[in-house]
């Protein structure tokens, strides 16, 4: 039933440690597409753009914080887990971090495609969580969701008719593979005061229990079909080809994506590209240079 | 292309010029328009309108009016406050009473 876990306490280790690990994912993904987004403030081709990224950035942002928040369940607190917590403990799908090849407004369209398509069907998949918090903000993020989606797809259809298909298609090479990563199966993060004693379970059997305890109500195979089946039709019909194959399975296409084509560093197990390393030392280069130990807030908790 | 946007905050109010946006096409003109003009503002509607498409007459085109004296148009010589007007809204509330009661009926 939706939204019947109240607490923490309520939950055994292995169960306490898959929500936690969900939350990583979905806190981090956000946060750090902010990140790479601002990279465009001031750059886009025109003011309109521009004010329709940052509005993403900032939109972005702030479900990172709802996320961040729900991880204080736990114990954490906000600076400690985005400007203290160690690169590799960083759980966000490689697909994030990387960086925009300089001026390529394809590349940043693309990515803001594939990402909030994804988006869209990972919340669908919360809105029924047994975790009352989650379930209780998904709302509020669709709602800005929505728009991030129809954005998309306006550039998407006007850049894929003229000479942007050329640069669309190189964006999907590029990215492709790491889009796919939105789909692994999330590491848990070591916590510190643990240690070394427990191992920590193995990815497969966390994402078995986030399904078991209803945290999301589809798994990540689930989720990963359906986003193959809407955006490789998509960008096909805008004469963009894409790594999936074309199948017919019971009178019906389906697209599937051989798992070969994931990309090596996976993110969700805490293997990113080298852009991560440079993108985390810029964003946390003032909190360490300031010798900050808090995280400045405007407001008490997020809204 | 320049699109001007007009906003209506609640439903049945006026649609508010406030602003323009560039956009290729009318889709784009509103997807900007929502994020330009309405996001920090209460809305409950927006439009945009082709610049080219709006018509204007301006005051070195033609004359607006309002140039000679017509005060003789007001009435200040009525009493307008309230209290010498009780028997009016008097009779106002009993014909909303009666009106009501005949719905009733």
């Amino acid at each position: 039933m939706a939204g019947e876990i109240e607490s923490v306490d309520e939950l055994d280790a292995d169960e306490q440690e898959a929500l936690e690990t969900l939350l990583f994912s979905l806190a981090d993904d956000e946060f750090v597409f902010a990140e790479r987004y601002t990279e465009w403030q001031v750059r886009s081709p025109t003011l309109e753009s521009d004010l329709a990224l940052s509005n993403n950035a900032q939109d972005e942002l702030g479900h990172a914080r709802l996320w961040y928040d729900v991880l204080e369940d736990f114990g954490h607190e906000e600076h400690e887990l985005v400007y203290e917590r160690d690169p590799e403990n960083w759980r966000h799908s490689t697909l994030v971090e990387q960086e925009f090849l300089e001026g390529d407004w394809a590349d940043a369209i693309l990515r803001h495609y594939l990402y909030d398509v994804a988006e869209e069907i990972r919340l669908e998949a919360l809105e029924g969580s047994s975790y009352a918090k989650i379930a209780g903000r998904v709302e509020k993020i669709q709602d800005e969701e929505r728009y991030h989606r129809e954005h998309a797809e306006s550039w998407m259809e006007r850049l894929a008719d003229g000479e942007g298909l050329e640069r669309l298609q190189e964006a999907v090479d590029r990215l492709f593979p790491h889009a796919m990563t939105l789909f692994e199966p999330c590491a848990p993060v070591p916590s510190a005061e643990e240690a070394s004693d427990d191992e920590p379970r193995a990815a497969e059997d966390v994402e078995e229990t986030v399904v078991e305890a209803g945290f999301r109500t589809e798994s990540l195979e689930e989720l990963r079909e359906e986003w193959v089946d809407t955006v490789c039709p998509y960008l096909e019909g805008l004469g963009l080809e894409t790594p999936a194959v074309e199948r017919v399975h019971f009178d019906e296409y389906e697209y599937e994506v051989e798992a070969d084509v994931v990309a090596d560093e996976r993110g969700r197990d805490g293997s990113h590209t080298d852009a991560w390393d440079d993108l985390h030392a810029e964003f946390t280069s003032t909190y360490r240079e300031l010798g900050r130990s808090q995280a400045t807030k405007i407001m008490e908790k997020p809204q | 292309m320049i699109w001007e946007v007009f906003r209506q905050e609640q439903r049945g109010d006026y649609h508010t010029h406030c602003g323009n946006v560039h956009a290729p096409d009318r889709e784009m003109a509103k997807q900007f328009a929502a994020i330009q003009h309405a996001r920090r503002k209460p809305t409950h509607s927006i439009w945009v309108v082709p610049k080219d498409e709006i018509g204007e007459l301006d005051a070195e085109e033609t004359s607006f009016g309002g140039v000679t004296d017509k005060s003789y148009r007001w009435a200040p010589t009525y009493k307008s406050d309230l209290d010498h007007a009780s028997e009016v809204i008097d009779s106002e509330g009993q014909q909303a009473e009666a009106e009501k009661q005949r719905g009733d009926a």
